[in-house]
């Protein structure tokens, strides 16, 4: 249970809050539980909270069609083909070229042990194997409990299981689909204005929370009676459970006043899903566009301090409308033209991915946080599964961090890793965030070693 | 074999510029009816009023409406197609616009592949009428309408085919259908959809049936009075054609086809829809009753009156598109030949 | 969990069972004995789920929210949702629709009938009702009587909260959410008690049966029957349980069953996810997708409950069901109204024979513009065969699959090209020759007769049967003794959640007795509803108990 940092509330306090224009008393319970484990965001004036979250696209780049390749780690970046929509953003982004993730001798399940060894620093020994928790959880374990959502994620391709977060193969994070329904979620009635004078926490929801505190009271008596292995699935039920719990402690606190916390608009499912063209690219697009707006603002509202977000599957299904290939088909059927050493269409849909990638960075970018934008408080990690899609290889696969991290990191760096394992990306990015972690990974994905270049 | 049609309108020769009507579009009701007005006058309506005016239209000497009235005022003569071409095929045996038997004198046009003698008086009247021109309200409006509600349903069965290609006698029912279209997402009608006849107590509310023949993958009927239902612009008609002709593409491989109807179209027919259109489209469309009513008397061409002489029809030539279809024939209706019954039917196609 | 005529390790049965073996032999081999394992938990399933809430509170409560699907695991998300749990975000989810199932339950007109006492605006807090309201409610949802212990505790809260907030019915909205967050209902738990037959030994509690008996017959929870019988010791007697048995596979809920079993084998759920481009293919829009499973679904269901046929038959048959909207795909006259279902026989000389010639099968398992013959076939060898089929090697090269300038206008052509590289070739024999004879079905799985121009040439070939089109096809499947052997494996899988390897006397006895009795589905439900087999159990591992009881939470 996250502990109070600040000033607990005072019982007359809650009271007070919660008698306030109706003549309700409140039962004992409820009072308990507040009063336990109560504590109020940060005051006004504290350090800004620097959040964290992963942009994933599926098939990643072509070759010497991203930006021009250095040698070494060295400031500056050139992006240029598929990449060109980054340019105005060369300056806050770091690429992470020449990483690799060494199998060793196991297979290269396509398009998933990509993802899965760069995220959990273990390469599955099976196609639909998930070894270990992925570090965009790891860090949400360790800044994710004090808001009212742990983690945000959000699939685009109308699939919720297009999403690459995991505590294992059974634990399976799944995705928010239709824009509408996640804008409600999270500014529906639940919603508590940071910037609304009056605080009254609702008694509602501390009744919620007194059903939740029921359920775990059971835990014991459940557990008593199974087995070990079923246990281990009870176990993430009641932590999942506890989660919740604790968000609804938070809506229980009154928010700090957040100048950049204004609520958009809601958005409609106009255009987007509904049908069966989940990925047809222009309704990928405009399910991508309308989530980033909410997004953007439930960071700058920070109802999340962690997010995924899923622009296109690690198969790539994209596809344009009254075309029968997909993204995918194409990066294995399209002939390069011996010209540019282009798939021509794959690398339009792979530039479409940038294009998206660019707009992201700008609903961020255009957030006033503080004294800069919210993306200087944000560390984004932009990554694919596989480097050149027609190879599928997983070595060189593209990462790309995005934001200023609160200043923790140097950015507009090109940084070679040589050969390296890619789990150093995510060792780094889990020390960024204050995980105390000094090594991750298995066999030849161990690492202990700080990508340091980028760091403050 | 059946087929439900899914797009019908006047076939209308148009050219970018208009050149077929050499004095412009012909104007309509509120055109007219300011001219008849002095400009104070006319400064004393709101401007976003004047469409809205029932009075335009009451603007018989009386206060009658002109559209039911038509011959109560006299309007400028409306302005008729001039050129060279149509579509059409000659319908009166005669190339040279004379009067015969079975027609009144008028001009021909010239068809599009160079046929001599073709007869369309219907879209000399209407083809510098923009409300009835491709891009007007009027056939547009009837087409939506037939699209999202299925009213006016034209179906049609061909019997008797022994062979797709060529059939020296086969037979083709018009029907009205029951219920609604099959749409895609685009709002296309999509072949190989079962329709219903409309009927009642088993007996199809239209049943003519016309003879013809197939050659060479196109059917072309004989030549006989068919009523083949019409709904638009919040109006059925039962649809009379005269001395029609069909001439329809049946063998397309995606179940998406199309042709022409040709025949005499009577000219009351043709002016009780106009007359029944809402009291605002004259204004709103641009139309004037009084100058179609005239002007349709004057360039009917079919069917002399035994008594007076004067004609009583215009020869027409409509355009239509179909897709295949299944028809679903109503329980005990022992008309039908070929192809319909119980649901075993040959996944092969309709 | 052993039945008075079974066979036991235990001293009495030992004792017994040489003779009822040899009085069952006359007539038919005896059921192997099966080492049992500890008894398991699962999440309920999305259908169940849906199922429960509609027989408990009424088809009228709309359950919106989304599901995590379990892991496909030995062909089945039935067998996957045993070790399927709850993660933060489908937490939040199972939250947000219990308060909306309980606000629903104590709107007008469903409180009338799903609340014991009659509610007032400002009535105070009515003891009785709400106990009788989170007892009744709560044996249905547990499938089993809570213990008073767990009825108390909501009670206590249910008085709280309506203090608190003010009003009574806020109470019973919190009792009911209580109890469809709680894991006892999210998770189908079962429980051991001691075997008076077998001293030393366990078996299932009666309500662990029950919930057996329900998921694999009914796909929802134990009716009040049923529990009656769990809770009287019936289901502990052969008589008792076969009377169960008999009267569940009589319902019209059996027909819920084998529809949730099917399309769990034949992986149905891929229907969430089908794509097919509306250019291409204008007819097959979302109603045409709802429609081809529900036809597939329908044909299963009519021959395996209705006509009760020959399992084999299935990839033969011509007979169906048909709506317009399917109509407007198959290019066949319908005359049911629009939405209307009516059987449907294929002619005799079309090559649409058996399930997997109809457009749920076809449709699915193509690419969204265009067909593919390795899919078609690959789903064939899994779903049907319970084969293996490798994946492709990561750089697979298909470019002369997409070349526009290639002479090779048919997918045959394309793929033949293609199998020239050795590494591609091994695994397109085995998928490919099956797909083939399909090929004159579309993407949309709508007849053709030629691709690009090129007439379609539909040989092909399973297991060294060679048949000229898909109406060859059928027979070469029906007379593939995988077929019935794979039928069986996941029957026992979906009901048992153990995949039985073939060369388990159980299998082989399962087999044995499927074919003597017609390959008839029912009869197999049946027998494998009343076996020993299904219950068979050893006491839980719960020795690890203090470890797990003290470990910490994650935060």
């Amino acid at each position: 249970m996250a502990k109070s940092r600040t000033t607990p509330i005072s019982r007359r306090r809650v009271l007070r809050g919660t008698l306030a224009g109706s003549a309700v008393t409140v039962a004992l319970p409820f009072l308990d539980c507040m009063l336990n484990d109560s504590g109020t965001a940060l005051a006004s004036g504290a350090p800004l909270p620097v959040r964290f979250g992963t942009w994933f696209w599926g098939l990643g780049h072509t070759p010497n069609y991203a930006l021009d390749d250095k040698a070494v780690t060295s400031p500056g970046l050139s992006f240029k083909g598929e990449c060109e929509a980054l340019k105005p953003y060369a300056d806050l982004i770091n690429f992470f070229a020449k990483f690799n993730l060494p199998l060793d001798g196991r297979s290269n399940y396509p398009h998933t042990s990509g993802w899965v060894a760069s995220r959990t620093g273990v390469v599955p020994d099976k196609d639909d194997e998930i070894p270990g928790t992925t570090f965009d959880l790891l860090i949400a374990d360790q800044i994710g409990n004090g808001t009212r959502l742990k983690t945000i994620d959000l699939s685009c391709t109308g699939n919720p299981n297009h999403m690459y977060s995991a505590r294992g193969t059974f634990t399976k994070t799944s995705g928010e689909v239709l824009p509408t329904a996640f804008y409600q979620r999270l500014f529906g009635p639940d919603f508590v204005d940071p910037n609304k004078a009056d605080f009254a926490p609702d008694p509602r929801i501390m009744a919620r929370k007194s059903v939740l505190s029921a359920v775990t009271d059971e835990r014991q008596r459940m557990m008593k009676d199974v087995g070990a292995s079923d246990r281990a699935q009870l176990d993430e039920y009641f932590s999942s459970i506890r989660e919740l719990e604790n968000q609804l402690e938070v809506q229980l606190q009154k928010p700090a006043p957040n100048e950049a916390c204004r609520i958009v608009p809601p958005p409609n499912d106009d255009g987007v899903l509904g049908d069966m063209s989940g990925v047809e690219i222009g309704r990928v697009e405009a399910t991508h566009d309308a989530f980033a707006k909410i997004l953007a603002m439930a960071v700058a509202c920070n109802q999340t301090h962690v997010f995924n977000m899923v622009f296109s599957d690690s198969f790539s299904a994209l596809r344009r409308e009254g075309e029968s290939l997909t993204h995918h088909s194409l990066s294995h059927e399209e002939r390069v033209d011996p010209e540019t050493g282009l798939q021509p269409q794959t690398s339009w849909f792979n530039t479409r991915s940038m294009e998206a990638l660019a707009r992201f960075i700008e609903s961020f970018q255009s957030i006033r946080e503080g004294d800069g934008t919210l993306l200087d408080n944000v560390l984004l990690l932009a990554a694919s599964e596989t480097n050149f899609a027609r190879t599928h290889s997983i070595d060189g696969v593209p990462f790309m961090t995005v934001g200023r991290a609160g200043g923790r990191i140097k950015t507009g760096y090109y940084v070679a890793g040589n050969g390296d394992p890619a789990t150093r990306i995510g060792l780094t990015a889990m020390q960024i965030m204050g995980v105390p972690i000094d090594s991750w990974g298995t066999r030849s994905l161990a690492t202990s070693k700080t990508i340091t270049d980028i760091l403050a | 074999m059946g087929f439900v049609v899914t797009l019908w309108n006047t076939a209308m020769y148009e050219t970018m510029f208009m050149d077929e009507c050499p004095e412009g579009p012909a104007p309509g009701n509120t055109e007219i009816w300011e001219s008849t007005i002095s400009p104070e006058q006319r400064r004393s309506y709101p401007e976003r009023l004047i469409t809205q005016l029932r009075h335009v239209n009451y603007r018989g000497p009386n206060g009658e409406d002109v559209c039911e009235q038509p011959t109560v005022v006299t309007d400028p003569p409306l302005k008729i197609v001039e050129g060279k071409y149509s579509y059409g095929i000659d319908l009166d045996g005669n190339t040279d616009g004379g009067a015969t038997p079975k027609s009144c004198a008028h001009r021909t046009f010239t068809g599009l592949n160079g046929e001599t003698g073709v007869d369309n008086q219907m879209y000399r009247l209407l083809g510098c009428v923009e409300a009835w021109r491709s891009y007007g309200h009027i056939e547009n409006n009837a087409n939506s309408h037939r699209r999202t509600s299925g009213l006016g349903m034209i179906l049609l069965e061909i019997s008797g085919v022994d062979d797709i290609r060529n059939d020296d006698e086969v037979s083709v029912t018009f029907y009205r259908g029951l219920g609604s279209f099959n749409l895609d997402s685009k709002n296309n009608v999509l072949p190989f959809g079962s329709y219903d006849i409309d009927a009642e107590d088993g007996a199809p509310r239209y049943n003519d049936t016309v003879g013809g023949r197939i050659e060479d993958g196109i059917l072309k009927t004989h030549t006989a009075d068919v009523h083949i239902p019409h709904y638009g612009n919040y109006q059925y008609i039962r649809q009379l054609i005269q001395d029609m002709q069909l001439h329809m593409d049946i063998t397309p491989d995606d179940g998406r086809t199309g042709g022409m109807v040709y025949g005499y179209y009577g000219v009351d027919q043709l002016y009780s829809y106009v007359r029944g259109m809402l009291t605002s489209f004259p204004n709103r469309h641009k139309f004037s009753c009084p100058a179609i009513y005239v002007a349709a008397h004057e360039l009917a061409d079919g069917h002399p009156d035994p008594q007076t002489g004067e004609c009583t029809t215009l020869s027409s030539a409509f355009k239509f598109e179909a897709v295949r279809a299944f028809i679903n024939h109503p329980k005990g209706d022992e008309l039908a030949s070929g192809g319909t019954g119980p649901a075993r039917v040959a996944a092969s196609g309709p | 969990m052993k039945r008075h005529k079974s066979l036991h390790r235990g001293f009495l049965s030992a004792l017994l069972a040489p003779l009822s073996a040899l009085l069952l032999s006359a007539c038919e081999p005896a059921e192997p004995v099966v080492s049992g394992t500890p008894p398991d938990i699962s999440r309920l399933t999305e259908d169940q789920y849906r199922n429960v809430i509609g027989d408990v509170f009424g088809s009228a409560i709309v359950v919106g929210g989304r599901f995590d699907t379990p892991v496909r695991t030995h062909g089945l998300l039935a067998v996957g949702a045993r070790n399927a749990t709850v993660t933060s975000g489908s937490m939040r989810q199972y939250d947000e629709m219990a308060r909306s199932i309980a606000s629903q339950v104590l709107s007008e007109p469903n409180r009338r009938f799903l609340v014991p006492c009659a509610l007032k605006p400002d009535m105070a807090f009515d003891e009785t009702c709400a106990t009788q309201l989170i007892t009744d409610a709560g044996r249905l949802l547990f499938r089993r009587p809570l213990t008073d212990e767990e009825i108390k505790s909501r009670v206590t809260v249910m008085r709280d909260t309506a203090k608190a907030l003010g009003h009574f019915e806020d109470g019973l909205h919190l009792g009911l959410t209580s109890l469809l967050v709680a894991p006892q209902f999210l998770f189908v738990t079962e429980s051991v008690e001691p075997d008076p037959a077998a001293p030393g030994s366990v078996r299932l509690d009666g309500y662990s049966v029950a919930s057996r008996l329900s998921f694999l017959l009914w796909n929802t929870v134990p009716d009040d029957a049923l529990l009656t019988a769990a809770e009287n010791g019936a289901l502990h007697t052969q008589d008792g349980l076969t009377s169960q048995v008999t009267r569940m596979m009589a319902s019209p809920r059996l027909e819920t069953g084998v529809r949730a079993f099917f399309a769990d084998m034949y992986e149905f759920d891929a229907f969430d996810f089908l794509e097919k481009d509306t250019v291409i293919y204008p007819a097959f829009g979302v109603a045409a997708a709802q429609d081809a499973q529900e036809q597939t679904l329908r044909t299963i269901v009519d021959h395996v409950i209705n006509l009760d046929a020959d399992y084999r038959d299935l990839f033969t048959t011509r007979k169906t069901f048909m709506t317009r909207t399917l109509g407007q795909v198959y290019r066949v006259q319908v005359e049911a109204p629009k939405g209307v279902w009516q059987p449907f026989e294929f002619e005799e000389t079309d090559p649409r024979v058996g399930i997997q010639s109809q457009l749920g099968f076809l449709a699915l398992h193509s690419h969204p513009g265009r067909s593919s013959p390795t899919l078609r076939g690959k789903a064939i060898r899994t779903t049907l065969l319970c084969q293996q089929v490798p994946d492709p090697p990561p750089d697979v090269d298909f470019t002369e699959f997409n070349d526009p300038n290639s002479p090779n206008k048919t997918a045959r052509q394309r793929l033949t090209a293609h199998s020239t590289s050795p590494a591609c070739a091994g695994c397109h024999r085995i998928t490919d020759p099956i797909g083939l004879a399909l090929e004159t079905f579309d993407g949309a799985g709508q007849s053709r007769s030629a691709e690009n121009g090129e007439v379609i040439d539909t040989s092909g070939s399973l297991d060294g049967i060679a048949f000229d089109d898909a109406s060859g096809l059928g027979p070469a499947l029906r007379d593939n003794p995988a077929a019935t052997t794979c039928l069986v494996n996941r029957l026992y899988a979906y009901a048992s959640g153990k995949s039985l390897s073939p060369r388990d006397p159980l299998m082989a006895y399962l087999e044995e007795r499927f074919a003597a009795e017609g390959f008839r589905v029912k009869e197999l439900l049946k027998r494998i509803a009343t076996s020993d087999a299904l219950y068979a159990v050893t006491a839980p591992d719960t020795a690890a108990l203090e470890t797990a009881a003290v470990s910490p939470a994650p935060f």
